[in-house]
């Protein structure tokens, strides 16, 4: 019976932990996508909200572009 | 200012595919547990094999996920990106996700087939054909990996991949093949029987079925999850690049504009 | 296609015998692999004679990896490599040429290592066309493999560590099928027992030269 609790724990502790490691994974990536987002729109005087849609700001908000 | 680069449209998961990923991780999660319980607890010991019959809940289910399920899914997606009229992103995308949570799954059937076959045969490991090719594809699914890792432009890595996979689905009859005839055609070889009683029936049977079907769930909820990720480091990988581009072009701008106005 | 793969593998060899490389570094390793395994296996000669099959072909498979990487980085200095692809020859003709010229020396490194394991472990030879026809049939098989696995990895840095590992489990039912045909071919066994693995080899050549033929070609172009 030892064996048999052996083989669970390490065959479902190591999906586990697997699956853990995608989420994680997916929520740092999603972190990063959101970040460089916010700072191309920022870079051209947009804002982001929180649907990944990116609006113009009010005027004299964000950097000063010659020719825009 | 600079030119006008955006970078393109972030990838925006829609709400459907979202919740559908998320249904399928809860129903996983809860045909496991389910499973765990049935495994462990509700169904009696086997007549011949004691407890170590509850190891055949998961053992094949995982083992059917491994070889069959990823792997089979990798080799077709890796067929379909390199035939030209359906060659897309998408297919190799799918297949690296296919492939890194099929070593996942290749793991545990290597350790609870040992586990199970210590006790039942006395060895950690046998030289059967079903083990040795098990163990010759998870070789070549990290080779896989670790050509993947190699900085390419993502058609060029794809092809690459595909092509590894290709090599790596015909290689894995002839190798099993090999092995079943080196150990029978040599005299004197053991009878180590790797196949499980038919006679398998009752809640033994209900329990192994759903064993097969919660390891299958959370594949495809790995599967999924693990695309998602491929889909937003692709995007990263030109997002990113985009974005320090412009940090720099915008910071030679502003030093011209001082220029000009001193 | 023939023409262009004569012209491959002229090239190949006519570059292999300037340099000599496989004569003074791939051989003398594959020497140096054989005592090494004696070393490993001890002074027992009837438990070296036993395992000289194998351990021959082990020494062929790291051989077989050298003269690979060889056959590739022959081509990777000063933009050879686009310079062969702008020359228009066939990717079938260059992949069977430069196959070939694998082939070749194998061979040859085959024969010294032959002669290496008689003279070292004490090996005998019973039945002669087993031990050849295993040679020739494994031969090619790895020439054709190892071939492609190089093309597949030949832009790559990391080529040294990784083409090793892509291979070698390809590489395998070689291993397997070679060292039984000349278990049979030493210990005097009969054919039968030789020849289902004969039919393996052959099998695994038509595969993979099939494949490396339709394939050579899309695999440069990703390089």
């Amino acid at each position: 019976m030892g064996y048999v609790q052996a083989g669970y724990s390490i065959v479902l502790g190591i999906l586990f932990l697997y699956g853990l490691q995608l989420v994680w994974r997916r929520r740092r990536l999603n972190r990063s996508v959101a970040r460089v987002v916010a700072s191309d729109a920022a870079a051209v005087g947009l804002t982001v909200d929180t649907a990944g849609a990116r609006h113009a700001d009010a005027p004299g908000v964000g950097r000063p572009s010659g020719d825009r | 200012m600079s030119t006008n680069q955006h970078v393109p449209a972030p990838p925006v998961q829609s709400r459907r595919s979202l919740w559908t990923t998320r249904i399928i991780g809860i129903t996983a999660l809860v045909a496991t547990a389910f499973t765990v319980w049935l495994g462990l607890w509700v169904t009696p010991p086997d007549q011949v094999q004691g407890n170590l019959v509850r190891l055949v809940y998961i053992h094949p289910g995982v083992a059917w996920v491994a070889l069959y399920l990823a792997f089979g899914l990798a080799a077709l997606a890796s067929v379909l990106y390199l035939w030209p009229r359906t060659r897309s992103l998408y297919w190799d995308r799918l297949a690296a996700a296919a492939v890194e949570v099929g070593v996942v799954f290749n793991v545990c059937t290597l350790i609870s087939g040992s586990i199970w076959g210590k006790p039942t045969w006395g060895v950690w490991w046998a030289w059967d054909a079903r083990l040795t090719s098990t163990a010759v594809l998870l070789v070549l699914f990290l080779g896989y990996l670790a050509l993947r890792r190699v900085p390419a432009e993502p058609e060029v890595r794809a092809k690459r991949s595909a092509f590894v996979a290709l090599f790596a689905a015909v290689d894995i009859p002839i190798v099993h093949f090999s092995v079943l005839w080196w150990k029978t055609l040599h005299q004197g070889a053991t009878v180590l029987n790797a196949n499980l009683s038919p006679t398998i029936h009752g809640s033994m049977a209900w329990t192994l079925l759903l064993g097969f079907i919660a390891l299958t769930l959370v594949f495809v909820w790995m599967l999924l999850v693990r695309y998602r990720i491929g889909v937003l480091e692709d995007w990263l990988g030109t997002g990113e690049l985009d974005v320090a581009l412009r940090e720099r072009q915008a910071e030679g701008a502003g030093l011209d504009d001082d220029e000009a106005a001193a | 296609m023939w023409r262009d793969s004569l012209l491959v593998a002229g090239k190949d060899l006519r570059i292999e015998a300037r340099s000599r490389v496989g004569l003074y570094q791939v051989a003398p390793f594959g020497v140096v692999a054989l005592v090494l395994f004696a070393f490993a296996l001890g002074p027992d000669r009837t438990q070296m004679a036993k395992g000289a099959p194998g351990l021959f072909w082990v020494a062929v498979l790291f051989c077989t990896v050298l003269a690979v990487q060889r056959s590739v980085s022959v081509e990777s200095v000063d933009g050879a490599r686009d310079g062969i692809r702008l020359s228009g020859l066939d990717p079938a003709g260059q992949f069977l040429g430069k196959a070939a010229a694998v082939a070749v020396q194998l061979i040859v490194l085959e024969v010294v290592l032959g002669i290496g394991v008689v003279l070292l472990y004490g090996a005998s030879i019973q039945v002669p066309w087993l031990i050849v026809a295993s040679c020739v049939l494994g031969t090619v098989g790895l020439a054709a493999t190892g071939t492609l696995y190089g093309a597949l990895s030949a832009g790559l840095r990391v080529r040294e560590t990784l083409l090793p590992f892509l291979f070698l489990p390809i590489a395998a039912p070689v291993l397997l099928a070679g060292t039984r045909v000349w278990q049979a071919g030493l210990a005097g066994g009969t054919e039968s027992y030789g020849s289902p693995w004969l039919r393996l080899l052959v099998v695994f050549d038509a595969i993979y030269v099939a494949l490396g033929i339709v394939v050579f070609g899309p695999i440069q172009e990703a390089a």
